[in-house]
């Protein structure tokens, strides 16, 4: 038996993790122990990382559609199908009627090839990863030094601090790695602040928790600020751009103002902002309960302000924490992999930088501003859709399926046969995590080396290469010797990887980028040279106070918990077989959907949980599984954000600027089915 | 006691001899660090002077996931058995994995002995290597009853003295490896005796503060007597990593699988966890155990409880650790043992 270092494959936290080995099977999964992440410890999903490895329903062979079946065909086949196909959408509809989808499950390697074949080979800019939608608008906000006054913090981060505030974050359910460290910081008298409307296990625990109403988080964040800058006059000694209109966007927000919005009483406002600035060192963790709100991008602006306060000396020196969903969410950004950026979040307009990449990629590159991945679902005609869960991410009942239904062709690589690939015309199986070598950037840019530990099964391959395979059919081969040729032309012509070596990578949770980022010995965030804060946009502080009206008719508040269940459903954890029990009992137990409601609600509208009950808005009406919880504060319901996406009654609606798709918290009446 | 030396310059040449008829598994380094027990090449590669392995020997006798039987169906049913028939000889291992084995030993070689277990077992050779210190400061071994050196559940038990290794003979098994391979053997002097009692004396005085407070919380759990609130508490925290019980040398809950194409298929044995929500959920979906709460008694229960102890012969917690390093939420068994003695969780 032969231990393999490698990484867990499943949330952004990006543990290390052995994989055994007999026989060219993956038989088990061990902990590291000297593994900065992980230090001896795994969730549910890492402890069983090799059963989706060697699972009977892998896909093994290419399969092309004829019919309504899918048939088994050679890859020289399926590749002449697939570039065939792709050619005649690009021919008669042109070539940005053609999506891609890269993914967040997959290499760094794999999502750079494939931007070069989107917009080098197919010609289409429209590129993108559907998990995107799962991370906070602003590419910024994880790009390293980049702004001014910001800096993005590390998980190590935890263990230094002595206040940890939790916004919009359940790392219990999403990222357990984290959730460890803010278990052993309380224990070592670390105090934590919650800020979430579901009282997750450590919001219970929490010191102060404030049980904010869907849409009340800006308001929210506004009063802690107005507390701290108004009330207390807090003030640092360095100067800070921006901050007389930081001030005074919130002169009016006292937590009684806001209380109606946030439904938080204002005297737990003030006692989290109080004992905020009463810490040394604060670490600020925010996850995708933020991502995915309506005000998400100036949300994690106010969070950001309180790091960049910090800096100049008022309240805590803090780290601002994002946590991605995904394992190499922040690689699959990192590497372009998204509709308005190039690889190295290098622009679309500069020039110099994109003739670089075209110089090197011997093409020419579409530099156009392509579709978002919700703008593709209906508009393109053609998808290459890359290990991509869009059927699940997409918000939206039946959206991604019907748009997926309605084009002319589609191609899908991905290791088991997700509900995207049950609709293809040409189905491309994928080497799994133990079966390809390759890096994941973890979320605190941690650029970690994956090993191949065992053949793929069958046919299947590595997904760069299959990649590289379409791109020579359609006449403009891709030819790379292996992962590693592919890393070190990244870590050349990408500034922001510059310094990251390819073979230290798989020795002790491999290297954060930049490289040149300066960080004391105890990770505490360097001086910087400018600090700036920046108020939230008007309208924004607004909008978030109208909200969603409840009223007599429609008396709850229905909202998705994206922090809720998220993994359910997901097609890797369902095929992880003795971890599956554990994200199926949703899709069992609920299947309608999971209507979690505070006791004292269920009683006044006579619901009983485990049984359905009727649930009423104003656009139309369904049923619902009932979980009675005292999780969730009276007067309102909240649904799994990934089975509300999926198949709730919620309206969708789009986050300013960017665009995204979000499920707006939605007034509902309950009752007992007839 | 029957106790020998191993001289030093001697002790390459007997794991060479060892690794002429079996396996060899002992401690060796990982690539980035980490310490697991592991089949060696050579003595060499075994890591005398580690802290602790990352995991106990259970993968070795309980293997994470195992084939049990290949079948086939059509005209002719046919069922073959797989079994480990390898030999193989755990060296150097800790004296709180070592006293684990025998908790799995009354698991799976009782009444109704289970046939892979016990055809590996049976073929399996405990030479355990004393702690001279607390291997690390998650150990408790002390409150257990389980090291850092053992009276007994080994075959050999290794104690490190500066000219060599100090050989206790625990079993018939210890003993034939000493006589056939006499020639490397020394006599113990008085001596060198009294040091192995003397260092197992300063051994103890280097444990740290995971204490486990067993005694008490064997009592409260064996009549009914823990606070429901340090329950509710407890599953508050727990995650259902499962982490707790796969590290642990004792917990030996596994599912079966059958994994079948057409006429043919094999069944399966896979590590479960009496803490994940679907251990005991019932085809029907009616759970037995249904609040986390309930598993986590259940488990707590099996671990120390007297009626368990009786069966097993012991409680079968051996203070390893393990739970310690690796409970994401701080429910280990010194928090779970603490908490019942303060009636509430910390
Ligand atoms: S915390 Fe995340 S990275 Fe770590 S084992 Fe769990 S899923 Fe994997």
């Amino acid at each position: 038996m032969a231990e393999l270092a490698t990484v867990c494959p499943f949330c952004g936290c990006g543990c290390g993790l052995y994989l055994h080995v007999i026989d060219d099977v993956v038989v088990g999964v061990s902990p590291s122990r000297a593994h900065p992440i992980s230090q001896g410890r795994l969730c549910v999903k890492g402890w069983h990382a090799h059963e989706m490895v060697d699972n009977p329903q892998r896909l093994t062979h290419p399969l092309v559609r004829r019919g309504d079946e899918l048939v088994e065909a050679s890859w020289e086949e399926a590749v002449e199908v697939a570039a065939n196909g792709l050619r005649k959408v690009a021919d008669s509809a042109g070539a940005q009627a053609i999506g891609v989808l890269g993914s967040a499950r997959c290499t760094n390697e794999a999502n750079y090839v494939l931007v070069r074949f989107a917009r080098g080979t197919l010609g289409t800019p429209s590129i993108d990863c559907s998990q995107r939608i799962h991370s906070v608008p602003e590419v910024a906000l994880n790009a390293g030094n980049s702004r001014p006054g910001l800096d993005t913090g590390q998980i190590a981060d935890l263990d230094e601090s002595d206040l940890i505030l939790l916004v919009g974050s359940d790392p219990t359910e999403e990222h357990p790695a984290v959730a460890a460290r803010v278990y052993r910081a309380r224990q070592r008298g670390a105090r934590v602040i919650s800020v979430s409307t579901r009282t997750h296990p450590l919001a219970a625990l929490a010191d102060v928790h404030l049980p904010v109403r869907p849409g009340g988080e800006l308001k929210l964040l506004g009063s802690i600020l107005h507390v701290l800058l108004v009330e207390q006059g807090m003030a640092g000694d360095a100067d800070v751009s921006g901050l007389p209109e930081l001030r005074a966007s919130v002169a009016d927000l006292p937590p009684e103002e806001t209380q109606a919005a946030t439904s938080v009483p204002a005297e737990a406002v003030r006692e989290a902002a109080l004992l905020y600035a009463s810490s040394k060192r604060a670490t600020v963790v925010y996850s995708t309960g933020l991502a995915l709100s309506l005000h998400a991008s100036a949300a994690a602006q106010s969070l950001e302000n309180l790091a960049a306060l910090g800096a100049s000396g008022a309240g805590p020196k803090a780290t601002v924490l994002g946590l991605l969903s995904r394992n190499n969410l922040q690689g699959c950004r990192d590497m372009g992999v998204a509709p308005d950026l190039l690889p190295g979040y290098t622009a679309l307009g500069d020039d110099a930088a994109v003739e670089k990449l075209e110089r090197a990629w011997r093409c020419e590159l579409n530099r156009e501003t392509g579709l978002a991945s919700w703008q593709m679902m209906g508009k393109a005609r053609a998808m290459y859709i890359m290990g991509d869960d869009i059927t699940r991410t997409m918000p939206g009942a039946g959206v991604a399926r019907e748009a997926l239904a309605s084009l002319d062709f589609l191609v899908v690589q991905d290791i088991f046969m997700s509900p995207a690939a049950a609709m293809a015309d040409v189905v491309l199986p994928a080497a799994a995590f133990a079966e390809q070598d390759g890096t994941w950037t973890n979320l605190e840019r941690r650029v970690q080396r994956i090993h191949r530990a065992v053949s793929p099964p069958g046919e299947a391959r590595e997904d760069w290469r299959i990649v590289a395979g379409v791109s020579g059919a359609m006449g403009k081969p891709i030819s790379y010797e292996d992962a590693q040729q592919i890393f070190e032309e990244i870590k050349d012509l990408l500034p922001v990887y510059a310094g990251v070596f390819y073979p230290p990578l798989a020795v002790n949770g491999g290297i954060r980028w930049p490289t040149a980022q300066p960080r004391d010995a105890g990770g505490a965030p360097a001086a910087r040279e400018k600090i700036g804060v920046a108020a939230p946009p008007e309208d924004a502080l607004k909008e978030s106070a109208a909200g969603a009206e409840t009223s007599d008719e429609y008396p709850l508040l229905m909202a998705a918990d994206p922090t809720l269940r998220p993994w359910d459903g997901e097609v890797t954890v369902c095929h992880t077989l003795t971890a599956a029990g554990e994200f199926t009992v949703m899709d069992q137990d609920y299947p309608d959907g999971m209507l979690c409601l505070n006791p004292e609600d269920a009683k006044r509208f006579e619901v009983r949980g485990g049984r359905p009950a009727r649930v009423v808005s104003a656009t139309g009406e369904g049923q619902m599984q009932v979980r009675v919880t005292d999780e969730v504060p009276r007067g309102i319901a909240l649904v799994p954000y990934n089975q509300a996406a999926r198949s709730g009654p919620m309206e969708v609606s789009s986050q300013p600027v960017s665009g995204r798709p979000v499920l707006a918290p939605t007034p509902i009446s309950v009752g007992p089915v007839q | 006691m029957t106790a020998r030396m191993l001289p030093k310059n001697r002790i390459e040449e007997f794991v060479g001899r060892l690794l002429e008829q079996a396996e060899v598994v002992a401690p060796r380094r990982v690539e980035v660090g980490d310490v697991f027990y592991g089949a060696v090449a050579s003595a060499e590669e075994v890591a005398w002077d580690y802290g602790h392995a990352v995991e106990p020997l259970k993968r070795f006798l309980l293997p994470q996931r195992e084939t049990m039987l290949r079948y086939s169906t059509g005209d002719k049913v046919r069922v073959e058995a797989e079994l480990d028939e390898q030999e193989r000889v755990f060296l150097g291992i800790r004296c709180c994995d070592v006293t684990g084995i025998g908790v799995l030993d009354a698991m799976f070689g009782g009444d109704t002995p289970d046939p892979y277990y016990m055809s590996r077992r049976e073929r399996s050779t405990v030479i355990a290597l004393t702690c001279l210190q607390a291997p690390d400061e998650t150990c408790f071994c002390v409150c257990c009853d389980a090291g850092p050196f053992l009276a007994k559940g080994y075959d050999q038990q290794w104690t490190s003295l500066p000219e060599g290794m100090l050989v206790e003979v625990g079993s018939e098994r210890g003993e034939a490896l000493v006589r056939s391979n006499d020639d490397l053997f020394d006599e113990a002097s008085v001596d060198q005796v009294a040091a192995r009692y003397r260092l197992a004396r300063e051994a103890e005085q280097t444990f740290g503060d995971f204490k486990s407070y067993i005694a008490g919380a064997m009592s409260k759990l064996s009549m009914n007597e823990v606070d429901p609130k340090v329950w509710e508490q407890a599953a508050l925290r727990c995650m259902e990593c499962g982490g707790c019980t796969y590290l642990c040398p004792t917990c030996s809950c596994f599912t079966v699988t059958d994994r079948m194409e057409d006429s043919s298929g094999v069944r399966e044995r896979h590590w479960d966890a009496c803490l994940y929500s679907c251990y005991a959920r019932e085809a029907s979906g009616h759970n037995p155990r249904p609040e986390r709460e309930d598993r986590l008694r259940a488990r707590f229960f099996h671990k120390i409880s007297y009626q368990w102890a009786q069966r097993n012969g012991r409680q079968a917690c051996v203070g390893c650790g393990r739970c310690v390093v690796g409970c994401m939420a701080w429910a280990h068994m010194p928090a779970i043992t603490e908490g019942i003695r303060r009636g509430v969780m910390t």
